[in-house]
């Protein structure tokens, strides 16, 4: 999933990036209500973390003005007030989901996993194609009997081309799906990071079906072993 | 909260304020009472002085008598029209009627020598009568230091009446009046004393908010980073393992005690009425036993409960009662050994319903007990820190008893266990 973690304290947000992005999920990370407001006008996301007091803008503010956009992305408000009041007020907002800090993390996760499971791109615990199966909780790729784990970015660019099956993506847009706001990846990323994925498939014999339309960029295909093995 | 309190400081003062005016405009009504009363009175007085006085003693056919030809109203003499008086009696010594105008009497005197209310039906001279009070007086009068008869005289209170309605009426609108102007000054004045607790409540929330905020946010990142510690992978390292958990372990620690503390400053006094709702005990206690079961499973605690089969209902905070009593049976879990017993009762004793909670634990030193409701009031540091908490439960469990009007008490005995009670009004 996408997800827009909006937290003013660095010594915050910083874990939690790095947990969520652990977990398999590719998260901007956003220090300040005004910044986030624009970026959530500029990309999509599957989730939003907001913090409810925010410099400029609060959280239940950013919420609000989120839903009166017609935004239906699942919001997450992550705050340390913790009277009901306050709850009812969140959930009222247009929150989906309501954690008073400190959170445990772990239960963090759950709840972003049980959200995205209410998205409406929700296809499951595990995407598909052919006999090729990718275990979104566990970021396990299984095919047959072999299976073998991948790290948060091979996941995060498998997931990608899994749920765009058949379709050739290019470099461009695999980086804007892939790269948290801001970030500048090298210009082989893209490369190396497929380059690392075909190794990990090769356990479960489908390293080929990653296939490089040249000049353009890249696509998942199952057919593509066939054509190169006959 | 404040609305109602403001409400409630108008009503009483309304009504002391009210119950002060009523009985002062009560005395004047008195007062005036007798004082129209004393006027009538002297008038009544010095007109039967003067009839008396015009009375003569003297011999006549061989007895002395009273002769009454030149008295006024009794003798010859016609009435003046302005003279009031309904009717005037002669009667002699011994109380026999000699002669009388106006009314017709009764021949023989019942009572002797006092001024006397009467009701009575009065004939206007046309087919109308009318129901009239009158002042009577009955006047001995004397010859020479000797009781030679009665007279008896009686004048219209009309006047004296309709002088008192009105001032009655005057007093009535004028108590009502005060009474409104009381009770709108009573609203302004419950406005004015509502300010400064106002203003306390409202710094004490936001004291409570900001100190929630700032507590929790260190908080928050020491976890979230001990749990991505955690989380990292191939980090096998046993020891940082053990220290990360350590670290997760006591900030989820801290956080119960910042929560608990929290919870202490942000309820003192009474519940608001809106979040007091009508429960059952029964159907409130068997919750938590439920989800108690488990825990004095793991202890090796038997665990007994007797609740009486019909409904107990009071009026309470269901969050807030359960927190109560789930402190009370954890306390007891906590301080009773394994295989010792643990119990809870409810019942009901002299309108009022009790919630027991009695353990064969420990039990608590006697010179401990008066202090065990204090905030971090810990009975021995070594053992309370073998069980965790911070001696928070039971301050907890006591505010929220009293803040519903109940009471909370303990007895134990050393090495026998200990039993809390909650008392809760009907």
């Amino acid at each position: 999933m996408r997800i827009l973690l909006v937290e003013d304290d660095v010594a915050q947000l910083e874990p939690l990036q790095t947990a969520l992005s652990q977990a398999g999920h590719i998260v901007d990370g956003v220090e300040d209500g005004a910044i986030a407001k624009w970026v959530i006008c500029q990309r999509d996301y599957d989730l939003l973390i907001l913090d409810w007091m925010l410099p400029e803008i609060s959280g239940l503010d950013l919420c609000r003005q989120y839903r009166q956009a017609g935004k239906t992305a699942p919001v997450l408000m992550l705050t340390a007030k913790d009277t009901t009041l306050d709850k009812v007020t969140g959930l009222d907002a247009g929150a989906d989901d309501y954690l008073v800090k400190p959170t445990d993390v772990f239960e963090l996760l759950a709840r972003v996993r049980a959200l995205g499971r209410r998205s409406p791109l929700w296809q499951g615990e595990t995407l598909q194609i052919a006999d090729l199966q990718l275990h979104l909780s566990t970021l396990i790729v299984e095919r047959g009997q072999a299976t073998v784990e991948l790290s948060a970015r091979e996941f995060q660019l498998l997931e990608y081309l899994m749920r765009h099956p058949h379709q050739v993506l290019s470099r461009d847009q695999i980086e804007q799906a892939l790269w948290e706001w801001g970030s500048e990846p090298e210009s082989n990323a893209t490369t190396t990071l497929v380059r690392r994925l075909r190794q990990r498939l090769q356990v479960v014999g489908a390293a080929d079906w990653i296939e490089t339309v040249y000049g353009i960029g890249y696509r998942i295909n199952p057919e593509a072993s066939k054509k190169l093995h006959p | 909260m404040f609305n109602r309190s403001r409400r409630n400081l108008a009503h009483w003062f309304t009504l002391s304020m009210g119950s002060i005016l009523v009985i002062f405009a009560g005395t004047l009504y008195y007062q005036e009472t007798l004082q129209q009363l004393g006027v009538i009175d002297s008038l009544l007085y010095k007109k039967a002085r003067i009839i008396a006085g015009n009375i003569q003693y003297k011999l006549y056919q061989g007895k002395k008598r009273a002769i009454l030809k030149n008295v006024p109203l009794l003798g010859n003499n016609p009435p003046s029209p302005d003279s009031e008086i309904i009717y005037a009696r002669w009667y002699d010594a011994e109380g026999k009627l000699k002669r009388f105008f106006g009314v017709p009497p009764q021949e023989q005197l019942s009572k002797t020598a006092e001024f006397q209310t009467i009701k009575t039906t009065y004939n206007s001279g046309s087919s109308t009568s009318k129901v009239i009070w009158l002042r009577q007086l009955t006047l001995p009068v004397q010859h020479q230091g000797k009781l030679i008869g009665y007279l008896q005289m009686a004048m219209p209170m009309t006047r004296a009446q309709e002088s008192l309605n009105r001032f009655l009426l005057l007093l009535i609108l004028t108590v009502l009046m005060a009474l409104a102007a009381t009770s709108l000054m009573g609203w302004f004045l419950g406005g004015l004393a509502m300010l400064p607790i106002r203003d306390s409540y409202e710094q004490l929330q936001r004291f409570t908010a900001n100190a929630s905020h700032e507590l929790r946010a260190p908080l928050a990142a020491i976890l979230s980073n001990a749990q991505v510690g955690l989380l990292a992978p191939g980090d096998q390292d046993a020891a940082k393992h053990l220290r990360l958990e350590k670290i997760v372990a006591v900030a989820k620690s801290m956080n119960t005690l910042i929560g608990n503390l929290l919870f202490l400053a942000r309820r003192v006094g009474c519940l608001a009425p809106e979040s007091l709702k009508q429960i059952d005990l029964s159907d409130l206690l068997k919750e938590l036993i439920e989800s108690q079961t488990t825990q004095t499973v793991a202890q090796h605690l038997n665990f007994n409960c007797d609740l009486l089969p019909q409904e107990i209902v009071v009026k309470a905070d269901p969050e807030l009662l359960y927190q109560a009593v789930m402190n009370l049976v954890s306390n007891a879990c906590k301080y009773t050994p394994a295989d010792g017993l643990v119990e809870l009762r409810l019942f009901i004793d002299c309108h009022r319903a009790v919630i027991q909670v009695e353990d064969s634990g420990i039990g608590i030193p006697a010179a401990d007990l008066p202090h065990i409701f204090e905030r971090f009031y810990q009975v021995d540091k070594q053992r309370q820190s073998s069980v965790g908490g911070f001696g928070l439960g039971l301050a907890i469990a006591q505010q929220i008893v009293l803040a519903h009007g109940g009471n909370l008490s303990v007895k134990s005995k050393l090495g026998q266990g200990s039993m809390f009670q909650i008392e809760l009004p009907l």
